[in-house]
């Protein structure tokens, strides 16, 4: 297998990942044509490939031209099915990858495809599949049935079944083979995983039968989608980016397809986002509900209340995509990507206390009631308790939005989310999806939150809230007061908070998350969810063409198949943290219908 | 000795077989689905199999403790240390022929020694020992399957 000689410690930069899946688990696809991350058999198991996160041991499927390449690359027009070509001096070559969709027949568990056309000349290409199941704490063991060969982990074995893709041959721990592709050729490599029971070895007119049906069923899925505004191209693209990240069991959708990705290269800041986080919820449903997606929107809203029950009256943070509450947080012995450690998997953020996570649940109920769902009474009276938790603990400081590691404090967008979960609790009382026997105490309280924030929380000297009561530091999840419907006692508040970010934490299209300390030392880059908050709050104000010059920046920030990482580093625009990140694919999409709704579109 | 008794065992005996089987494969011992094999022998919708192979595993189970009644009546004597040591042989027989060699060869979706160009497999073969299923398959198997044969021999005694 060839070593890349390009980069950094063989780590090839963020944004040259392009993902492709089947809603049950995400393969992430280099440029250089290797697939750097899969894990099996669903997105939050253990990996079978990571070399995203240790070049040398993670485990890869390379697949590549032997001769220098020109590469140009696309998903196929409104799918998750990827599309690398590669031009050579001897020709062209086009590799086409999917996480095949099962069908009828009998497949395999999870199947990755990759067909290789010869489209000019003749082009020598090899492939090496080199698997480290475990996080590579297993090793594999290659074996063969009949003419296939076979790699064995503890659990898991994969299958690697191949048509004019040359001889594959085996070592100690690789499968790889070399052929030729003239013009006019067509080979076809197959993946296939079995997890926890026997192998299915599948044919190749089933593999070429499902490789067409799940480009069918992606266009299928797209065309379905409603938004027909502005930057549709970005909206549509990342509907597929969050419809990769949904988990079809379940209906959770998880915050990004990757673990331990950096927020500094060489950093500490590397955390699994193979989670579902409360937070999102409200933009998530939001953003379901504009596109178009009612059976997505219902599986996501019942499963968040399902997953929630079990801790109820609090929250977690954050839940597993089965909707457990266990996350424990463990370090693995990889090399991290450019040497980025510790490796993290598992998240301790879902034991802190972060109050904003009532508001967001709270918000999510309205958003589903007010588009027509219905909810039991059972709901209504879990609702109920929720706010009269609300009302028991908004006086105690938290962790925050940001899940800081220093001490808690009374960051002033808890307190806006707590007010908005009573506000938004009434109102469900009020439609009568919610029992109303306390309404006159969340009344009371919420008046207190206002008087909490508006009195100890404005600060003067910044003509903004502040990130924390009584501080001098700014915050952009400030901006979620103007999206998520905070009511401000003073007029303008709000407005000049937005411009107040804008200005103090702003770089270009680009925002710091916060100014002030988090208890983690280093830096990260800018978190590109901000910017298109601050696009849609801009909007939300009136500032439209602010807004919109802001959008345009932002969307050519993507990577070349149209995916955003967590952050961007502010002076080269890579990208950096976890990928693709659904939070900031939501908010692109809550921004740009934002801006279309500003626009009388 | 009472026939329903055995019956009564086999269907215990199979839950607990099946269990063990199931518990031995999330502990990463085996990839053996006993069910899923059995039920895409007739089926090539993977639910389906999952659902039919369940049935069939039980009525095979049911089968087999009629074998261990007949066997039961023929030496007149029955209780858990014969069946444990059918269960013992059963489970020999079952690692090394039945669904080693035999299965393969009657499966419609599974390659054998008797395979040729006209066929094409989809499914793994158990190999030797089912050791292609994991090397935790042989031991896994047969324990199972003495704790089958305990119950089906323990239930037939306690009907006296």
């Amino acid at each position: 297998m060839r070593l890349r000689e390009s980069s950094a410690r063989g780590h090839v930069p963020i944004r040259d990942y392009a993902a492709i899946g089947d809603a049950r688990t995400v393969a992430l696809v280099a440029r250089d044509g290797s697939v750097d991350w899969l894990c099996l058999p669903d997105l939050d198991s253990s990996s079978v490939f990571a070399a995203v996160l240790d070049a040398d041991r993670g485990g890869r499927f390379a697949l590549e031209p032997e001769v220098a390449a020109h590469v140009q690359r696309r998903y196929l027009p409104d799918t998750n099915v990827l599309e690398t070509t590669f031009t050579t001096a001897g020709g062209v070559v086009r590799v086409t990858d999917a996480m095949a969709l099962p069908g009828r027949d009998l497949g395999p568990t999870r199947e990755l495809i990759r067909r290789v056309d010869g489209v000019t000349g003749q082009v020598p290409m090899r492939w090496c599949v080199a698997p480290a199941f475990g996080y590579a704490a297993v090793r594999p063991r290659i074996e063969r049935r009949g003419r296939i060969p076979v790699a064995i982990g503890a659990h898991d074995a994969l299958a690697i079944c191949s048509w004019q893709a040359g001889d594959a041959q085996t070592d100690d721990e690789t499968i790889f083979g070399r052929f030729d592709a003239m013009q006019g050729s067509s080979a076809l490599i197959a993946l296939s995983a079995a997890h926890q029971e026997p192998l299915v070895f599948p044919q190749r007119e089933h593999v070429e039968a499902r490789l067409e049906a799940t480009s069918a069923y992606w266009r299928r899925w797209a065309a379905q989608r409603s938004y027909d505004g502005p930057w549709r191209d970005a909206v549509i693209r990342s509907a597929l980016a969050l419809k990769l990240l949904f988990h079809a069991p379940s209906g959770a959708i998880a915050a990004a397809a990757t673990a331990s990705l950096p927020e500094e290269i060489g950093g500490e800041r590397n955390w699994d986002y193979r989670f579902c986080w409360v937070r999102d919820s409200a933009f998530t449903l939001d953003a379901l509900l504009h596109l178009g997606c009612p059976g997505e929107a219902e599986a996501f809203f019942w499963w968040l209340l399902h997953a929630s029950q079990l801790t109820r009256p609090q929250l977690q943070v954050l839940y597993r995509l089965d909707g457990g509450e266990h996350a424990p947080e463990r370090t693995l012995d990889l090399d991290g990507y450019g040497g980025s450690r510790p490796v993290r998997i598992g998240n301790d953020a879902a034991a802190q206390t972060q109050l904003d996570i009532y508001g967001d649940l709270l918000q999510t109920a309205l958003i589903y009631t007010d588009a027509g769902g219905r909810l039991d009474r059972e709901t209504g009276r879990r609702l109920a308790g929720i706010a009269d938790l609300v009302c028991r603990i908004w006086r105690q400081p938290d962790s925050g939005i940001w899940e800081v590691r220093s001490s808690a404090l009374h960051f002033t967008h808890s307190k806006m989310m707590c007010w908005i979960a009573l506000d938004r609790a009434l109102r469900l009382s009020d439609a009568g999806h919610v029992p109303a026997g306390h309404a006159s105490r969340w009344r009371r309280e919420a008046l207190a939150i206002r008087e909490f924030i508006e009195t100890r929380c404005w600060s003067r000297a910044l003509d903004s809230y502040a990130r924390y009561a009584g501080g001098v530091e700014l915050d952009a999840s400030l901006l979620l007061g103007v999206l998520l419907g905070y009511e401000s006692s003073s007029p303008g508040r709000l407005t000049a908070t937005v411009n107040a970010v804008q200005r103090e934490l702003g770089h270009g299209p680009l925002l710091s998350r916060y100014s002030g300390e988090d208890g983690l030392p280093g830096a990260e880059g800018a978190f590109l969810c901000c910017s298109f908050w601050l696009a849609d709050a801009l909007a939300r104000v009136g500032q439209l063409d602010e807004a919109i010059q802001l959008m345009d920046q932002l969307v050519a920030l993507a990577n070349d198949v149209g995916l955003y990482a967590e952050e961007i580093d502010r002076h080269t625009h890579e990208h950096l943290g976890n990928t693709p990140q659904g939070l900031v694919h939501l908010a692109l999409i809550n921004a740009a219908v934002s801006i279309t709704k500003a626009r009388g579109e | 000795m009472s026939v329903w008794a055995t019956l009564a065992g086999g269907f215990v005996g199979t839950l607990v077989l099946t269990t063990a089987l199931r518990t031995a494969n999330e502990l990463g011992l085996t990839r053996v689905d006993l069910p899923f094999l059995l039920g895409t022998a007739v089926s090539r919708d993977r639910a389906r199999a999952k659902a039919l192979g369940y049935l069939l595993h039980l009525a095979a189970g049911e089968t087999f403790a009629l074998v261990y009644y007949a066997i039961f009546i023929a030496i007149d004597t029955s209780g858990w240390p014969l069946g444990a040591l059918l269960g013992l042989l059963h489970g020999i027989v079952s690692a090394t022929a039945l669904v080693n060699v035999l299965l393969p060869v009657v499966h419609p979706r599974m390659g054998s020694e008797l395979s040729a160009a006209d066929s094409s497999p989809l499914l793994e073969p158990p190999g030797f020992l089912m050791l292609n299923y994991g090397r935790g398959t042989p031991i896994a198997t047969l324990l199972a399957h003495i704790a089958y044969g305990a119950i089906v021999g323990g239930f037939t005694s306690l009907a006296g």
